[in-house]
């Protein structure tokens, strides 16, 4: 059962360094995140992404981030990201869990 | 190394060259209307003004010679032990170098040299047990460097010489048992420090006098014990401090009196029991408040007067309280399992 007060923690902890999430939060190193879901990748407007990633095409969602967050450069090869990935399936669905609440009203 | 750059101005004369820019359009047309379809076997290139980024996985071969104005390069998921020799000669406008998971286990001690405007090096998940001297001579310009998930069992102060703009060091997943003391000593500019999951003891108390602009110190597995004063005294821009999954049994009363801007405090799965008079009521004085949580779950609690003051501040704080259920008293035995909020409440 998916678990977002343990996805928070481990956005804080692995993931805030270079994003947020909050509406009209800033850009860093990384996108905002507000708006995630049901979005095509590459379009939070104002941020500056790899030819790669906007041309991924997916729409973000739980299964695609699934996928994206256990190994981020095998999904999008050319990311900037420097993020290994999740290994563990709970802790991606924990945090999938979070973003999906955090990242829209 | 293919040389197809559409975006790189051609100087084309006479007719034939009017069909083959034509030509060239139409296929520039058509590759777009398409998408991008990487072709894995090569390498990912893309262009702008600022230059070409490469971007190479397996089936893609590393390619031999790389556009001059290369500022993006990326040779990830090859299982590659070195790197040829004068790997970044040529490029001297790189950026970015990302080389995660390969299995690099030694670097020339010249291998950076060519590329003295670099601001991102990714090593992540590679062999390293040592980094050569003088590795660093030219990266004053490095912002990010990412050591997470090698086979470091020590650091040497040296091996860091060179790096003045260092913003973020992530030595995290490795064998780590201890710090050399002055590791930090010039690192003024480090705002994130990742020491997580190593094999740390104990920390030199003096660890952190250089870097005081420090925002974020992530701590959580290790083998930490003690937290002392004298650690933390001068951070007082530190928003995020993890100290979980630790083996934490005695934290000093002083030990978070310099931090004014805590947002998050991260103390769960320790041995701790109890804390000191003074711990918390010096955390709520802390500007932000620990407005992100804190967390002090999964410890061994004994829920006796001595935590008068944390049961206070728990009260007043408890929406900012991550994982109430498992903060629980493990003593005394009338308290037993109790979870500690209750137990604050009540008091």
């Amino acid at each position: 059962m998916a678990d977002a007060e343990t996805g928070k923690k481990i956005f804080i902890q692995k993931c805030a360094q270079c994003h947020t999430v909050e509406k009209g939060g800033k850009h860093k190193t990384g996108p905002n995140l507000w708006g995630l879901f049901g979005r095509k990748t590459g379009q939070a407007p104002g941020f500056s992404y790899t030819e790669a990633n906007k041309s991924k095409g997916i729409i973000w969602g739980e299964q695609t981030l699934m996928e994206y967050l256990e190994n981020p450069k095998k999904y999008i090869p050319g990311t900037k990201m420097i993020f290994a990935g999740l290994k563990k399936k709970s802790e991606r669905e924990d945090l999938i869990e979070y973003l999906k609440q955090a990242t829209s009203s | 190394m293919s040389s197809w750059n559409p975006e790189r101005k051609q100087s084309l004369v006479g007719w034939d060259s009017h069909l083959s820019r034509i030509f060239f359009l139409l296929l520039l047309f058509v590759v777009s209307a398409q998408g991008v379809t990487p072709n894995p076997e090569a390498c990912l290139v893309s262009s702008s003004v600022s230059g070409s980024s490469i971007s190479c996985q397996p089936p893609a071969q590393i390619p031999k010679s790389l556009p001059a104005d290369t500022i993006f390069l990326a040779v990830e998921f090859f299982n590659l032990t070195q790197l040829p020799a004068d790997f970044l000669q040529g490029i001297p406008n790189l950026q970015e170098l990302h080389l995660s998971t390969n299995r690099l286990e030694n670097l020339s001690p010249k291998f950076l040299l060519p590329v003295p405007q670099l601001k991102v090096l990714d090593l992540t998940h590679n062999s390293l047990t040592r980094l050569p001297p003088g590795l660093f001579r030219v990266s004053a310009a490095l912002c990010t460097l990412v050591l997470k998930e090698n086979q470091l069992k020590f650091l040497e102060a040296s091996w860091l010489h060179g790096l003045k703009a260092l913003q973020h060091l992530d030595l995290s997943e490795n064998q780590l048992q201890s710090l050399p003391p002055g590791l930090l000593e010039n690192f003024t500019n480090l705002l994130t420090l990742d020491l997580s999951n190593n094999q740390l003891q104990t920390l030199p108390p003096d660890l952190l006098r250089g870097p005081l602009n420090l925002e974020r110190l992530r701590l959580e597995g290790n083998r930490l014990q003690v937290l002392g004063e004298r650690l933390l005294a001068p951070q007082s821009k530190l928003r995020y401090l993890f100290l979980n999954d630790n083996r934490l049994a005695s934290v000093a009363a002083g030990a978070f009196r310099g931090l004014q801007k805590l947002d998050m405090l991260d103390l769960s799965n320790n041995l701790l029991t109890t804390v000191p008079t003074g711990l918390w009521t010096s955390l709520g004085k802390a500007a932000r408040n620990l407005k992100d949580g804190f967390d002090i779950s999964s410890n061994p609690w004994i829920c006796d007067q001595n935590l008068a003051d944390l049961y206070h501040w728990l009260v007043a704080n408890e929406d900012k309280m991550f994982f109430r259920n498992h903060t629980r008293c493990a003593g005394p035995e009338a308290l037993k399992g109790q979870m500690l909020l209750a137990v604050a409440g009540s008091h």
